[in-house]
């Protein structure tokens, strides 16, 4: 139960609080209303009474913020007996001093200047909406990279951009340049990928590839991709019917009959790991770069359960005709080649169904020719592999989409990186427009209002409380980095990956957490804050305007 | 002489004052006879006085407790008021006969 004296001291702090920031001419109200409380009758209408006069005093001390040079005049001599406008108090001053100082304070850690550059990752779009809508062309760190890398004729560090450049004529050119200079890193081409490149050069690129690592399904599946993207947009054949096509079959086949099955992401990040610390780079971004690519050719992945299909077809079809052996052999295909998979990236559940039945049709073929062990083998590899398959997915789903920690921890850092700037900008407001009132720079002739003062503290506390809020929520992904640039542990960097994938969201446009979840696409983001900067724009120019004809005619009239 | 938006709640605490030109008034008795909150009677009061139309004190009434601010309206004021009571008055008889039967 609330005391009845409770809201009637609620309703003297606030009276007094609205008195403390209500500008020097709405002073003698304030303390009106305040002297007249003692005589409302009844705690609740007090507060009602507190209430309205605390909003007349507040609007005032929002209008004297925006327009400071008003006309004002105060209605008696009271004025003495409440003294507004202070010179400043050593101890306020010396705590927004205290903040504003260890906040820069912060920026002296490596650690914490990283997670700043981290946190303004979320104005990339709207500052650069044309880049964001096509594709940049250029990146100055890299670049810069190219420039060293050229000089010294390191094909790895010509490698590392390779893959991460902006612009795609730069990036085959720097791929064929690091192949050229060191064979060994032949793999580039697959790890670049087959994206944008004429028909000629993928074919170029594959034949390469394939001489290189003979072994590998890879090359095999980036040229059946290549088949698969002709034949699909051929009239010769029906939308996505590949089955026909001999050339695309042929790939397929070799990619099912090869011994392994390598998208090389392994010397891929350990080459990253080479020359981030070469050139002592300590960009996360740079650093996860090619951490969300899963290493395997976007339609040729998916072309393999076609393919599997087709096989179990084939394998029953001869399964009926009686030839059990060359049906075990097509159903083996499968599986091996799901295996494989596997035992690359976790790509298995991709050829959940496929695989299953493989499994199923190897079981019942065992069985048939009474090799129980084999069979039952089969059997439990068949009932085991929708949980497999499961687990799979949702790791891959994990890998590629971030746990709830770090998408927290990202929007942590996006609201902290805000606050920052948005204190940082209001106590510099705060710190002109007392300059600029008082007319100089001595601490004892400067005379903020305590809306002034109140603002300038608020923004201090802000900053300082952001900043440790910004530090501790980046702290554990730079322990991840450290662990990769020092001993090449990338057992988490895709924790990373995904923690910084959604920090480079404009703020507002994506949060990605369970029912609390929301969605606004960030072009759109982009737009309200561009339409919001234009209407406070338009919202200054005209105060600007409306002061101009406020203050005319008195200029008019003492020139008179 | 500039004169402030008469508002009818302004028309309202006017005619509060009227009655008793000389008496100085408190605020919280001007709320409970106008039926205006503190947030619209202090605005009003304000702008009277910036134009002023109303004159305002500090009196201490009785020891132990802080002096109340009292107002009262300036002969301006009092002069605006009347005339512009006057004035309604005068539009209310001009407009009588039209209502009550059409002959002007």
């Amino acid at each position: 139960m609330i005391p009845s004296a409770f809201p009637r001291s609620v309703a003297i702090a606030l009276l007094r609080f609205a008195i403390w920031i209500a500008p020097h001419d709405t002073l003698d109200w304030g303390h009106a209303m305040l002297s007249e409380l003692n005589h409302v009758e009844g705690s609740w209408a007090a507060l009602v009474w507190s209430i309205g006069g605390a909003g007349v005093l507040a609007k005032h001390a929002a209008l004297a913020v925006i327009l400071p040079g008003r006309p004002r005049r105060t209605v008696s001599s009271a004025n003495e007996l409440f003294a507004k406008e202070i010179p400043m108090r050593k101890t306020t001053l010396a705590v927004i001093a205290s903040c504003v100082v260890a906040s820069l304070l912060l920026f002296l850690a490596p650690v914490f200047r990283q997670a700043f550059h981290v946190s303004l990752a979320q104005w990339h779009d709207v500052f650069h909406a044309k880049q964001s809508f096509g594709y940049p062309s250029r990146d100055q760190e890299l670049d810069a990279l190219v420039k060293k890398a050229e000089q010294n004729r390191d094909a790895e560090a010509l490698a590392f951009v390779a893959v991460r450049y902006p612009n795609e004529i730069q990036r085959e050119r720097l791929a064929n340049e690091a192949v050229q200079l060191d064979p060994n890193l032949t793999w580039l081409y697959a790890v670049a990928g087959t994206a944008y490149l004429s028909p000629s050069e993928i074919d170029r690129r594959v034949s390469v590839l394939k001489q290189w690592d003979p072994e590998n399904a890879l090359p095999h599946l980036f040229a059946a991709q290549k088949i698969g993207a002709t034949v699909t947009y051929s009239k010769e054949f029906p939308l996505g019917k590949l089955e026909g096509s001999p050339a695309w079959e042929k790939e397929m086949d070799a990619a099912f009959q090869s011994q392994k099955l390598d998208n090389y992401l392994d010397r891929q990040k350990q080459l990253d790991h080479r020359v981030l610390s070469r050139y002592r780079l300590d960009d996360p971004f740079q650093a996860v770069s090619g951490e969300d690519w899963y290493g395997f050719p976007n339609y040729g992945v998916w072309e393999c359960s076609l393919y599997a299909q087709s096989l179990l077809e084939s394998g029953k079809s001869l399964e009926s005709r009686g030839d059990r052996k060359a049906a075990f052999e097509k159903y083996w295909a499968v599986a091996r080649f799901g295996q494989m998979m596997d035992d690359g990236d976790g790509f298995t559940f991709v050829m959940k169904k496929d695989m299953k039945e493989a499994y199923a049709r190897l079981g019942a073929l065992s069985q048939t020719e009474g090799n129980n062990g084999a069979a039952a083998f089969y059997a439990a590899l068949a009932d085991q592999f929708d949980k497999a398959a499961d687990k799979q997915r949702l790791l891959f789903r994990n890998r590629f989409q971030g746990s709830d920690v770090s998408h927290w921890n990202a929007f942590l850092v996006r609201l902290s990186g805000l606050l920052m700037l948005f204190c940082a900008v209001l106590l510099l407001l705060c710190a002109l427009g007392i300059v600029v009132r008082s007319r100089s720079l001595r601490l004892s002739s400067l005379h903020p209002s305590r809306l002034t003062l109140a603002f300038g503290f608020s923004a201090a506390i802000g900053a300082l409380i952001s900043s440790a809020v910004l530090f501790v929520s980046y702290w554990p992904y730079s322990e991840l980095l450290q662990r990769f640039l020092s001993k090449g542990d990338d057992a988490q960097l895709f924790e990373l990956s995904a923690f910084l994938r959604d920090t480079q969201l404009p703020f507002g446009s994506q949060f990605n957490l369970g029912p609390g979840s929301w969605y606004v696409a960030s072009w759109s983001v982009v737009f309200y804050f561009w339409f919001a900067v234009t209407i406070l724009c338009a919202l200054a120019l005209l105060i600007a305007v409306f002061r101009h004809f406020q203050t005319r005619p008195q200029t008019s009239a003492a020139a008179l | 002489m500039k004169t402030p938006r008469l508002s009818p709640q302004t028309l309202r605490v006017l005619e509060r004052f009227v009655e008793h030109p000389r008496a100085w008034r408190y605020g919280y008795e001007l709320s409970r006879e106008t039926g205006l909150k503190s947030g619209t009677l202090y605005p009003i009061l304000m702008r009277l006085a910036k134009f002023s139309l109303l004159e305002t004190k500090w009196v201490t009434t009785e020891d132990g407790v802080p002096p109340r601010h009292t107002y009262r309206l300036t002969p301006n004021g009092v002069e605006l008021v009347r005339a512009t009571f006057a004035a309604a008055r005068s539009t209310l008889k001009a407009r009588r006969p039209a209502f009550s039967g059409g002959r002007a």
